[in-house]
């Protein structure tokens, strides 16, 4: 319960910031403007609904994941507010999770609220529920789920800014995922060796990138809800790894 | 940030914590190693970064890392439609290929991209640059490789075969495999492969190629599936007219085959041998032979890389007369092109800048033709940097019009010249049907009944078309307008 009384009062405190709400409406509004520029391209007016649609999802979930994440741990600590939850019967693990599970929260409702009227743009222009952009949508949350865990992992030993930097950046070179996969069946065993440390090791936001497969209808994915699942999963694991790490860090933080 | 001595409680944790940590890290890399092959085969068509880096700039790197590929891919698309109306045609071409690495799977810009490669970069007077042609077919055989399940980048590589390049084998290759595209719910044209207009333009191909009994095959599996659609709905016009349409085209190739080969009737006519001229012979003249087209061709260059082609061919109006002007060794380059495409033509469309080739035709009136082609004004398509020249004027039996082939026969079996400027063409997959005895053809006479016409499980083709040909050998300064061309000029043609 203790996390969770944390979570809420996390995503409370989140919901007030205003840059979140900045991102979150320009999402909106990119999303909205999808139909204008499907009007520009006539023959691709609904692959450019879905794109930029699930684009905005994506890159406004990303700065909401990491703008909200990173200051979580340490504007606790900057105002001190940690010492008076601290001081009664909380643990720190239970002081990181619930941290974590706000954190997700926030961005759950936004990718939500932003998934929502994008799958209603959907319906109103095709007269359809359009379940394979309900699929992007999801592996979009999870893809920030991992996100928000690597945010709060870095967030329990470094500054926010240089939080900011690092998770942008992980998230750049996990998205490289089919770079570092080829890298690891390059035949010099040096540059195979460091793909493969890099493909399997950093989390591999690549692997939730599936948006050109379901814009365009004619692309199958093979056994869709296994992949699906398997995504999840890793992300799921993947997000426990970098919590336990946080904790870990976190215990033995002085504060 | 200080590190201080952990107290029991906190060591114990930590000592439980490592091994589930290694455990739980070990599990996402063997469901990495589970994930690995599917994304590869999902992500199979598409260009790695790594090759792609090569062409884009920093900021289109940062696009597809973002997650914005697709829709900057739009964007863009709506920008190259802004440089088309503008005219900007060279701007274009980057933009196509960018568009097409950020989404492989965008198959009208395969489409339109390769379509404004192979027609719209043109001289000053309208004559496009053969020279795109092949990058143009890079473009669209990519297309294909990424979109295997999209029948209309096929349909276009065929359509170019046809229309432009007039390669009906590569053309009937590419349309069969449209019609072989593995049909898909959602499709329009589920539950078929391709759109119905396929098999027309197949039927057609085939009627180009000679082969009769493959057209009409292919004009009743049109009609057999215009009518399934028909009988699910009957009062749409579209299947009404297409039906009918099929139908006629059908009668038509039959009625073509009896006037054109049989001797039915034609004791009444002017025409008593077996070959299919059916205009009078020439004046004064009862000679049951071939039609002499008598090809008679004047080039001259009054100015530099300024030309005029004239002269006198025994034909009917509306024929045409093609003319080719290229390097001598254009084609040895060309094919080799072909053969090994290298990554400038594959990631910038890029041409042969010292190559030059021109192709146009001169329409037959009253038995004259006459045209001026002017090569002076556009030095980046005729840079004119090769020693020697091969201009050749041929009328292709193949591609001319029906009123033509009515007189002459599908490969030509009633035409000759009296200057032995008949050319075989005896490639194999040009080979027609044969339908009259001798005039170089192979194989069984056509029945005129057997649909298709199989021996043996496959077609028998034998008849070579009978092309009518001149070539010119020429030297720069002869182009230049510093030397006279005369018929000296004349050479052998190439065997084909």
């Amino acid at each position: 319960m203790i996390p969770l009384a944390i979570a809420n009062q996390t995503v409370r405190e989140a919901m007030r910031r205003r840059v979140m709400w900045i991102f979150l409406i320009s999402g909106l509004f990119l999303i909205a403007m999808g139909p204008v520029f499907g009007f520009l391209s006539p023959k691709d007016s609904q692959t450019v609904l879905r794109s930029l649609g699930l684009a905005a999802i994506l890159l406004a979930g990303l700065f909401i994941t990491i703008v909200t994440c990173i200051y979580l741990i340490p504007v606790e600590i900057e105002r001190r507010t940690i010492y008076t939850v601290l001081s009664k019967p909380v643990q720190r693990y239970q002081f990181v999770l619930g941290k974590f599970l706000g954190g997700f929260a926030t961005v759950f409702i936004n990718i939500a609220a932003m998934g929502i009227v994008f799958l209603v743009l959907i319906y109103t222009q095709e007269h359809k529920v359009p379940m394979d952009m309900l699929l992007g949508v999801v592996m979009t949350f999870f893809q920030m789920l991992l996100l928000a865990a690597l945010s709060i992992f870095f967030s329990t030993f470094t500054t926010p800014v240089v939080n900011f930097f690092l998770s942008f950046g992980v998230f750049m070179v996990g998205n490289l995922s089919s770079v570092t996969d080829s890298l690891a069946s390059n035949p010099n065993p040096l540059v195979s060796n460091a793909g493969k440390i890099v493909h399997y090791l950093l989390p591999n936001f690549g692997n939730f990138n599936i948006q050109n497969s379901i814009i365009h209808p004619t692309i199958e994915i093979k056994n869709q809800e296994v992949f699906m699942m398997q995504n999840i999963i890793y992300a799921i694991v993947y997000s426990l790894v970098l919590l336990t790490l946080a904790v870990l860090i976190f215990d033995r933080r002085e504060v | 940030m200080a590190t201080k001595r952990l107290p029991d409680d906190l060591q114990n944790r930590r000592k439980k914590a490592v091994p589930i940590l290694i455990v739980l890290y070990a599990l996402t890399m063997f469901l990495q190693a589970q994930i690995d092959p599917r994304v590869r085969e999902l992500r199979s068509g598409e260009q790695g970064l790594e090759s792609t880096s090569g062409g884009l700039g920093g900021e289109f790197l940062l696009l597809p890392l973002l997650g914005f590929r697709e829709a900057a891919a739009g964007l863009l698309w709506v920008r190259c439609d802004e440089f088309f109306h503008s005219g900007d045609y060279d701007a274009i071409l980057p933009l196509v290929r960018l568009i097409t690495w950020l989404d492989p799977h965008a198959e009208n810009v395969f489409i339109t991209g390769a379509w404004h490669l192979a027609y719209n970069f043109t001289d000053s007077t309208e004559r496009s640059d053969r020279r795109y042609i092949v990058p143009s077919q890079e473009l669209l055989k990519e297309g294909v490789r990424n979109n295997p399940r999209i029948p209309d980048i096929n349909f276009e590589l065929g359509w170019q075969n046809y229309d432009k390049v007039k390669d009906y084998s590569a053309a009937a290759a590419a349309f069969t495999a449209a019609i072989n595209t593995r049909a898909w719910k959602g499709s329009d044209d589920f539950p078929y492969g391709a759109p119905l207009k396929t098999h027309h333009i197949l039927a057609h191909t085939y009627a180009k190629q000679g082969r009769i009994p493959e057209a009409i095959a292919e004009w009743r599996r049109a009609l057999a599936r215009s009518a399934e659609q028909l009988a699910r709905d009957p009062r749409n016009f579209t299947y009404i007219s297409l039906n009918a349409a099929e139908k006629n085209n059908i009668k038509e190739l039959f009625q073509r085959y009896h006037d054109r080969y049989t001797d039915h009737d034609h004791e009444k006519s002017v025409n008593p041998t077996k070959y299919p001229f059916v205009i009078a012979p020439p004046k004064g003249s009862n000679i049951p032979k071939p039609w002499d087209v008598n090809l008679h061709v004047k080039f001259e260059a009054p100015r530099p890389k300024v030309f005029k082609m004239s002269g006198t061919m025994n034909i009917a109006d509306g024929a045409r007369l093609e003319v080719r002007i290229s390097d001598w060794d254009y084609d040895a380059r060309d094919m080799k092109r072909r053969d090994v495409v290298s990554k400038e033509i594959l990631q910038k469309f890029k041409v042969e800048e010292d190559q030059t080739i021109l192709m146009d035709t001169a329409s037959v009136r009253k038995n004259r033709f006459e045209k001026e082609l002017d090569m002076s004004k556009d030095p980046r398509m005729y840079s004119f940097a090769a020693d020697t020249y091969k201009v050749i004027f041929t009328f292709n039996i193949r591609t001319t019009s029906p009123h033509i082939q009515d007189r002459h026969g599908y490969s030509g079996e009633g035409l000759m010249d009296v200057k032995e400027h008949i050319v075989l063409d005896r490639h194999i997959d040009l080979l027609g049907t044969k339908m009259i005895e001798g005039q170089d053809g192979e194989g069984p006479v056509w029945d005129g009944k057997s649909v298709p016409w199989l021996i043996d499980g496959k077609g028998v083709y034998g008849q070579p078309a009978r092309l009518v040909r001149v070539t010119y050998k020429l030297s720069r300064k002869q182009l230049l307008g510093l030397e006279p061309i005369t018929n000296k000029d004349v050479v052998p043609n190439d065997a084909l």
